[in-house]
């Protein structure tokens, strides 16, 4: 079990460290073949980390639509010399391919790469570490209270929904009638929410939010032996690619 | 009241900032759920900006985009877009371009336009024309019609962007409205919004 959880237990900006290696590196390689096997990668890490299935249904819903338009684009407009299909206005062109794939690689090799990051770090552990390296703790606020509301938001939208149904606003039907039923919702949702900020003004004031002291945290994490060598292992191979893409 | 870069992040401000980006993402989740066929997701953006000025503005827009982008990465350079949406409804407000609907109009227009050149510039630079989202089909359609890339992204990002800025806009404009005098008075931009006794 202990193995499991090696990756997870890394220092937030190593972990960071470890993505924008993964991202320059897929820009420094030639061709896309190397770009492409970050995914792969990516895969292999959150299978070790258990976060595979959502690491997967992100990278189904956020990348693979866009890839599969840059192919459709490209292929037919790309202009190019040699000639493989055509038909009408259209033609397929290996240029037109060599470029999407080149494209889509290097979309593919920064979207999984991002997307892993952050199924590895919670955001409370990132910003923590970016606090550490000089982030304004009221920047930190507005981070971790966005992801605090918005839960508590659709809940809130979901209720106020219901509440007008009981009026007779009516949420089903043609667009007409369902549009008519967004303003009723939206109106009081972001007023309510915006009546909340005065409340916990007076909380945060409480608490010296607005005091210029250094702040301290009870939330703790530590840099380990570990995060000095994977920071290492990352630094050595970066020097690898960018002698053996430069100098070789 | 002091304005400017300095003194424009007051507590209150801050407070609205994730208010704002929240607004952006659930009026996204309630335009899917009553299945609206538009975006809606600058209009907490277009609000904070409105009320609490251009910086502000432009910090929910990166926020929303840094924020959306940890599910969706391809969505990161849009940022830029959301950040010049806040600059100009800030900057627009602060000139008053947004006290009536003619005006608010006026302002959904060039807000429009500025939506439409940038997000194309982004789309066909980085992305080869593809957003990845289903307008992408559009763009597949007049491509096939054969048209030229440039010509047919920015016709579809004018289909698409013009109902939804302009409707927005609009929407923010009446949640603006009936804010209360007591709340408009503790921003730095509320005051156009106050209403005169």
């Amino acid at each position: 079990m202990e193995k499991t959880n090696w990756f997870l237990e890394l220092y937030p900006t190593t972990k960071l460290f470890v993505t924008l290696f993964m991202v320059v590196s897929a820009f420094l390689v030639e061709g896309y073949w190397y770009a492409y096997l970050m995914l792969p990668v990516c895969l292999i890490i959150a299978y070790f980390t258990e976060t595979s299935k959502e690491l997967w249904s992100l990278v189904m819903k956020g990348l693979l639509p866009i890839c599969l338009f840059i192919f459709l684009f490209q292929i037919f407009f790309h202009p190019g010399e040699t000639v493989w299909w055509t038909w009408h206005t259209l033609s397929i062109t290996q240029e037109g391919i060599d470029f999407s794939l080149i494209l889509t690689s290097r979309i593919v090799a920064v979207g999984s790469a991002i997307i892993l990051f952050f199924r590895v770090t919670p955001v409370k552990d990132f910003v923590y570490a970016l606090e550490k390296l000089g982030l304004s703790p009221k920047a930190t606020y507005v981070v971790l209270a966005t992801f605090n509301i918005i839960p508590e938001m659709h809940k809130l939208s979901l209720a106020i929904m219901d509440a007008q149904k009981t009026r007779g606003v009516e949420t089903e039907g043609n667009l007409l009638v369902r549009a008519k039923a967004f303003l009723p919702t939206l109106a009081p949702l972001i007023l309510t929410s915006i009546a909340h900020t005065e409340e916990r003004a007076i909380t945060l004031e409480a608490r010296a939010f607005t005091v210029p002291v250094k702040k301290t945290s009870l939330y703790q994490l530590k840099k380990t032996k570990k995060d000095t060598g994977v920071r290492a292992l990352i630094l050595i191979l970066l020097i690898i690619i960018v002698v053996w893409r430069f100098v070789l | 009241m002091k304005r400017g870069l300095k003194h424009d992040f007051t507590l209150v401000a801050i407070l609205l900032i994730p208010i704002g980006v929240a607004v952006n993402v659930v009026i996204g989740q309630l335009v899917q759920i009553l299945k609206i066929p538009l975006y809606l997701d600058v209009i907490g953006t277009m609000i904070t900006a409105m009320v609490a000025g251009p910086w502000v503005g432009a910090v929910v827009g990166l926020a929303n985009n840094l924020i959306l982008s940890i599910f969706q990465p391809t969505i990161l350079p849009f940022a830029l877009v959301s950040i010049a949406i806040g600059l100009t409804v800030g900057y627009l407000s602060k000139k008053k371009m947004l006290t009536n609907i003619g005006r608010t109009i006026v302002t959904g227009i060039i807000i429009t336009l500025i939506a439409v050149v940038m997000s194309s510039f982004i789309s066909v630079f980085l992305y080869g024309g593809a957003t990845g989202t289903s307008s992408d089909t559009i763009t597949a359609l007049l491509l096939a019609s054969g048209q030229e890339i440039w010509t047919a992204v920015f016709t579809k990002n004018i289909i698409v962007e013009s109902i939804d800025k302009i409707v927005s806009i609009l929407i923010a404009y009446f949640i603006v409205r009936s804010m209360s005098d007591r709340y408009l008075s503790k921003l730095n931009y509320g005051s156009p919004y106050i209403k005169k006794k």
